[in-house]
């Protein structure tokens, strides 16, 4: 469907990348089996191997080595579980992994000699999926002491890769690197930077830091660079250009029964809805798996309209389908069971989700140095895990919110009369059978709408639904520096975007100046995540599922043939000659009076076996959308699925063109007959 | 002249990717081989749009688009996120973040070129405004 690229072209530098990702996980495997043999774990070189395996995996899926793509998949998941867990890896993993490495070699090696590929082995797959990864608990010794800013950057396996090189008798260190476009001419970047130090020190993590703009960092960028070495600090401070005054060592012994500050799961690494503590009979699965379940289930909804309809066809034909017919009922009752039950399967209490909440509010309040307490009340609420992904950022965000700009500093809180300690209370619950609503509620100083309006240069507005429209407004920010937590972007923009462009909820807010704020967020409980392209057609763009369309064809209007009698009410009907098949054109733009547009493109569906092409003007893009559905009954169309937003702000039209070529060969017929 | 960051750690990737976008003319491309590499280059020179890969061996694109985004400068800089299938957390976090868009590989030169080119155009329009 496309021409100007082609993968054989990049052949050979496959191969050579594919080749050098081989060697260096054979190495880091084989480090993580030394590593193992002294009772340690190797997170850097597991971190290295998980990187390598999922470059591997996108490379061979743009050349199509399928069956290499299946091979690094199975091991890459058995590598992210184990960077989570600190690096922990078994013998028998390690021993896994190797297979799974040569097995890739001997593809690679085929592929090169243009041999054929042979599958994955199913049993390595099996082998790869029954791996089990338990995370050794080693004691913690040592307290990191970083901004937070910096340790919240940290991954777990990062912060136990720190705690063994120091218990292993190296130092870490922490030094800035301010790039300026003066040093990059003389050869000092980022990347010389890290050759420079990589030489003599262990680099464990780099993290960008936004700093005031100013003739010495004329970006407002500094690298903060965590590294383990035994080196000099001078050396150190000369590989970045500062002094060694400029070096600050970031791990110390802990005292004696102090508070286990790396028992905080890093805010880094998001994963929703994951908590550690690990239950009795719950299994975890991957959404993916329900969702490749559920996509499933809807082969066998189509199955059950058509045995439906064979029933129908049947009685038409004076057959008595008595039993047949209160089967194919009971069939599809099960079927709408089966599909409650998976959706069921998907959802994640909202008090796990929140479960992080608290650890993130104590990172708040500990930067900002006020006292803050936090009260969640949950309840037994639930939230599909696709929904609780999209909405956490957005919790966060509010909560950063609260402490940062709303809760008063300790000092202001006693004048006003006020408890020292600040509160932020969050609270849930099922509003109805599809939405959940959600508060975030701050005892803090409220938000000030004349301040707001002159810091937006806009008319002040005349209530809090018109204080949310502008503080939602991307970009706006009300307080006059940045802070080190929230940056200077207040990013409630992104709070918006989340809850109503792309969950399709609600957001509100109250606020009373001098004793705080409440935003409550009503979002949907369920969504539909399906991969789709988008598409012009009557100069309006569209989206249909990727799963719907069987091809995209370029339409010559030379090749196109005129039936006869095929005039409908949605323009005339053409057949395009197809690999010897007709099939039978409609313009699309027409179909929804849009006006016959030009159609150099079709896309091409089959509805039970029978083809049909719509014409339409242009391809945009593919992309996975989140589909809200049409709940007015008024606006229920056949072949519209439901909208979405493809990130304008607009909500596009979702197009069922299988459903549509259903409707239009019924109306077909009665206007062809 | 449009300028276009094209940041992964797979010289081949970037090379396939500049190769499915190069059709256009007045397209210019800088490479970037790591996420530090990217963000010191968007701290100092100027771009219109980013294509980046979320997985690289010193930061992920995560911490790329984080630190776009809390940038005043770059706040409207369109990204346009393009990763391996399989990892359903990436897609939600990369746009919570603040990715324009996700595209999953293997992709097809048609679509990507298609999707810089939308992305584009609603930059010109006023972005999320």
């Amino acid at each position: 469907m496309s021409s100007g690229f082609d993968a054989s072209e990049f052949l050979a530098g496959y191969l050579v990348e594919a080749e050098e990702h081989l060697s260096a996980s054979t190495m880091n495997l084989l480090a993580v089996e030394a590593s193992l043999r002294k009772g340690e774990n190797n997170p850097r070189a597991v971190r290295e191997l998980f990187r390598s395996l999922h470059t591997v995996k996108g490379l061979s899926a743009m050349v199509g080595v399928e069956p290499i793509v299946d091979i690094a998949h199975a091991m890459e998941t058995v590598l992210r579980h184990a960077d989570r867990a600190a690096g922990a890896l078994s013998a028998k993993a390690v021993e896994a992994l190797l297979a799974g490495l040569r097995a890739i070699g001997e593809r690679v090696r085929a592929l090169s000699v243009n041999a054929p590929v042979a599958p994955a082995p199913p049993h390595l797959l099996d082998a790869l999926a029954a791996l089990e990864i338990t995370k050794n608990e080693a004691p913690l010794t040592v307290e990191i002491d970083l901004e937070p800013d910096v340790l919240v950057k940290l991954s777990a396996a990062e912060r136990a890769q720190l705690i063994q090189g120091v218990e292993g008798g190296r130092r870490a260190l922490r030094v800035d690197f301010v790039p300026s476009p003066a040093r990059a001419a003389e050869g000092m970047t980022i990347t010389t930077v890290r050759e420079r130090i990589g030489a003599f020190a262990e680099i464990v993590k780099v993290v960008p830091l936004s700093i005031p703009v100013s003739d010495a960092a004329p970006g407002g960028l500094a690298f903060a660079l965590l590294v383990l070495t035994d080196g000099r600090d001078e050396e150190l401070a000369a590989a970045v250009g500062a002094t060694p005054e400029h070096v600050r060592e970031v791990l110390h012994p802990r005292p004696e029964g102090g508070a286990d500050p790396l028992g905080e799961p890093s805010t880094a690494e998001e994963d929703v809805g994951e908590t550690e503590g690990r239950r009795r009979g719950i299994v975890r699965v991957e959404v993916a798996r329900l969702d490749d379940a559920l996509e499933r289930l809807s082969a066998l909804v189509i199955t059950r309209f058509r045995l439906a309809r064979a029933v129908d066809a049947l009685a038409a034909q004076g057959v008595n389908v008595g039993e047949l017919g209160d089967i194919v009922k009971s069939y599809g009752r099960q079927v709408r069971d089966l599909r409650g039950a998976i959706m069921r399967a998907r959802m994640v209490p909202v008090a796990e989700l929140l479960d992080r909440v608290p650890l993130i509010v104590r990172g708040l309040s500990r930067a900002t140095n006020k006292p803050v307490r936090v009260v969640i009340d949950a309840g037994k609420a639930e939230l599909d895990k696709a929904v609780a992904e999209r909405i956490f950022p957005a919790i966060v965000h509010l909560i950063r919110n609260a402490v940062d700009h709303a809760i008063e500093p300790p000092a202001e809180r006693r004048r006003l009369g006020k408890p020292e300690e600040g509160l932020v209370r969050v609270t849930c619950f099922e509003r109805s059978t599809n939405q959940l609503e959600l508060c975030i509620i701050d005892d803090g100083r409220g938000i000030d709408r004349e301040a707001v309006a002159r810091k937006a240069s806009r008319p002040v507005p005349a209530d809090d639904a018109g204080l949310l429209d502008l503080i939602t407004q991307p970009g706006l920010t009300t307080l006059e520096q940045a802070t080190k937590t929230s940056g200077r972007g207040l990013g409630m923009d992104i709070v918006k975007r989340a809850v109503v462009d792309q969950l399709g909820g609600e957001m509100s807010l109250r606020t009373t100046l001098g004793a705080g704020t409440t935003f409550t967020l009503r979002i949907p409980l369920t969504i539909t995540i399906v991969d789709a392209f988008s598409f012009v057609c009557g100069d309006q763009t569209f989206v249909a599922p990727v799963a719907a369309i069987e091809e995209i064809v370029e339409v010559a209007p030379e090749g196109l043939v005129r039936g006869p009698a095929r005039h409908t009410r949605f323009g005339e009907v053409r057949f395009l000659e197809r690999r010897g098949e007709i099939v039978p054109l409609v313009n699309l733009a027409s179909v929804f009076s849009l006006g016959a547009g030009d159609e150099p493109k079709a896309l091409l569906v089959r509805r039970n076996g029978a083809p049909l092409a719509f014409g339409i003007q242009r391809m945009v893009g593919q992309q996975e959308v989140v589909i809200r559905p049409l709940e007015d009954p008024l606006v229920k169309v056949a072949g519209v699925s439901g909208s979405t937003d493809l990130g304008d702000g607009r909500p596009t039209l979702v197009l069922d063109l299988v459903a549509l070529s259903g409707a239009l060969s019924q109306n077909r017929t009665e206007v062809a007959v | 002249m449009t300028e276009i960051l094209v940041v992964d750690d797979s010289k081949v990737m970037r090379e396939m990717i500049v190769a499915c976008l190069r059709a256009v003319e007045d397209f210019a491309f800088t490479h970037a081989a790591s996420g530090l590499e990217a963000i010191e280059k968007l701290a100092l020179q100027s771009f219109d749009l980013v294509v980046l890969d979320l997985n690289m061996p010193d930061i992920g694109g995560f911490e790329v688009i984080e630190f776009v985004r809390g940038q005043d400068k770059l706040k409207r800089l369109p990204i346009l996120v393009v990763t391996t299938r399989g990892d359903e957390g990436s897609r939600s976090r990369a746009l919570g973040a603040g990715a324009s868009q996700f595209m999953t590989k293997p992709f097809t030169p048609d679509a990507i070129l298609a999707n810089v080119q939308s992305i584009l155009r609603q930059g010109a329009a006023g972005f999320h405004e």
